[in-house]
């Protein structure tokens, strides 16, 4: 009897560790997907005119996760310690809704990763920056969010279009058709600006003169923290789900060896 | 007299030089120094690259054909320069921008206008020096310059007048 008594007593340990460390990534999932939602790059308007910002659903379903999973581990601390089965089968029952609700999250976050190529967001840029002509009120308000977005992603970082300048060349686009070509080869963003906001060389930067104009893409500064978001929110969720995987199996373990 | 030189499109990597509706010719420096006089002019020729065979020197300043002819004549002629731009120590820009000035273009106007081309080309050019007396040396006709074709958009550059712009090429490089 002392035998199988000190194995409950490590298996309580064990399922009380578990869940300390359960709460403890509850709590660190919530604040970094707080920390994606409050969007500190500005790039969310981008995302949104897509129409498909899933990975921000996605984030938003692990603030609310990891929250659940901090409270989930108390109640699950409680009914280890005290070896109660209604406790541990309210426990074993809602942390599987949870565990449902993560793995949702963590797929789409990794899925739609992909959706984020160079050419979803050239072709977002070239249709919607400046356009003039708008559809009606929710295309005019997407449409001012993209240019604003891309006005202060070009002054920011110093750089132009999503693979370079030459975007503004190659392609027709919603600004081409209200900034004439000789004016305006590439938008004034694209120049290099000074500190009241006016470009340096205006006649350098229309002939595309070294160190008049930004001649990197912005794309690097746009999926690095998208795709950072991404693999933020799907891995370190799997690795939560891995671990909490563990614990239910034990505290399942656990509550078929308490007698009544 | 016909000099030698060919009028060329920089070689240097200059993302702007050929865009949709404007291009960047080499200034050419010290060619006309052995002919010219202090007072006269360059200009420079702009023609269609089939129409640079029939193109004839105008004979004196009045009958030089204007940037609002191009629809008709298929050649024009603009950046009216002093000789003295094109000696061999002349500040300046190394590069002359072509269909860079989108405020001229007036009717009435007899200032030579360097708008921006209405077409894709193919364009040839050359430059012609002018004295009061009428054409005195021309350079070679170009190569042909073709333009980027179908990004020019539909924005028709602003007509209002503006306040007076300084020679868009007079660039410090």
């Amino acid at each position: 009897m002392a035998k199988s008594d000190d194995g409950i007593r490590i298996l309580q340990g064990l399922l009380v560790f578990g869940n300390v460390v359960i709460g403890m990534c509850g709590i660190a999932l919530t604040a970094e997907c707080i920390f994606f939602v409050s969007d500190p790059h500005g790039l969310y308007p981008l995302l949104e005119a897509t129409e498909n910002d899933d990975i921000y659903a996605a984030a938003w379903i692990g603030i609310f996760v990891g929250f659940a999973l901090f409270a989930l581990s108390i109640l699950g601390i409680v009914g280890v310690i005290k070896s109660n089965r209604t406790l541990l089968l309210v426990y074993i029952i809602l942390m599987l809704i949870t565990f449902a609700f993560e793995m949702a999250s963590c797929i789409t976050a990794a899925t739609h990763r992909d959706f984020l190529t160079p050419n979803l967001f050239l072709k977002q840029m070239l249709e919607r920056y400046q356009k003039s002509e708008k559809d009606n009120n929710n295309d005019k308000w997407m449409t001012e969010r993209v240019t604003e977005t891309w006005d202060k992603l070009m002054l920011q970082n110093q750089c132009c279009g999503v693979h370079g300048p030459s975007d503004w060349q190659e392609y027709t686009s919603a600004f081409r058709s209200t900034h004439s070509d000789a004016d305006f080869p590439w938008p004034r963003n694209c120049c290099v600006l000074d500190a009241r906001g006016s470009p340096v060389n205006l006649d350098g930067c229309k002939l595309g003169v070294q160190g008049y104009y930004n001649s990197n893409g912005c794309y690097d500064v746009i999926s690095g923290p998208m795709n950072t978001h991404a693999w933020g929110v799907a891995w370190f969720g799997f690795a939560i789900l891995c671990w909490t995987f563990c614990v239910l199996l034990g505290t399942m373990f656990y509550w078929s060896r308490i007698e009544y | 007299a016909l000099l030698p030189y060919v009028p060329r499109v920089p070689p240097t990597p200059l993302l702007g030089k050929l865009t949709a509706t404007t291009f960047t010719l080499e200034r050419p420096r010290g060619v006309f120094a052995r002919l010219a006089n202090a007072s006269d002019t360059v200009w420079l020729v702009v023609a269609l690259a089939n129409a640079s065979d029939t193109f004839r020197n105008p004979p004196s300043r009045d009958a030089v054909p204007l940037y609002e002819q191009l629809p008709t004549a298929h050649a024009y002629m603009t950046l009216e320069t002093a000789v003295a731009a094109y000696a061999c120590s002349a500040p300046g820009s190394a590069v002359l921008r072509v269909g860079g000035d989108t405020a001229c273009g007036e009717q009435g106007g007899r200032d030579p206008c360097n708008g921006p081309l209405p077409s894709p080309g193919p364009y040839r050019v050359k430059f012609l020096l002018m004295s009061c007396h009428g054409p005195k040396a021309e350079t070679r006709w170009s190569d042909p310059i073709l333009l980027r074709r179908g990004t020019g958009g539909t924005a028709v550059p602003p007509r209002s007048p503006t306040p007076a712009r300084v020679g868009c090429w007079h660039v410090v490089l």
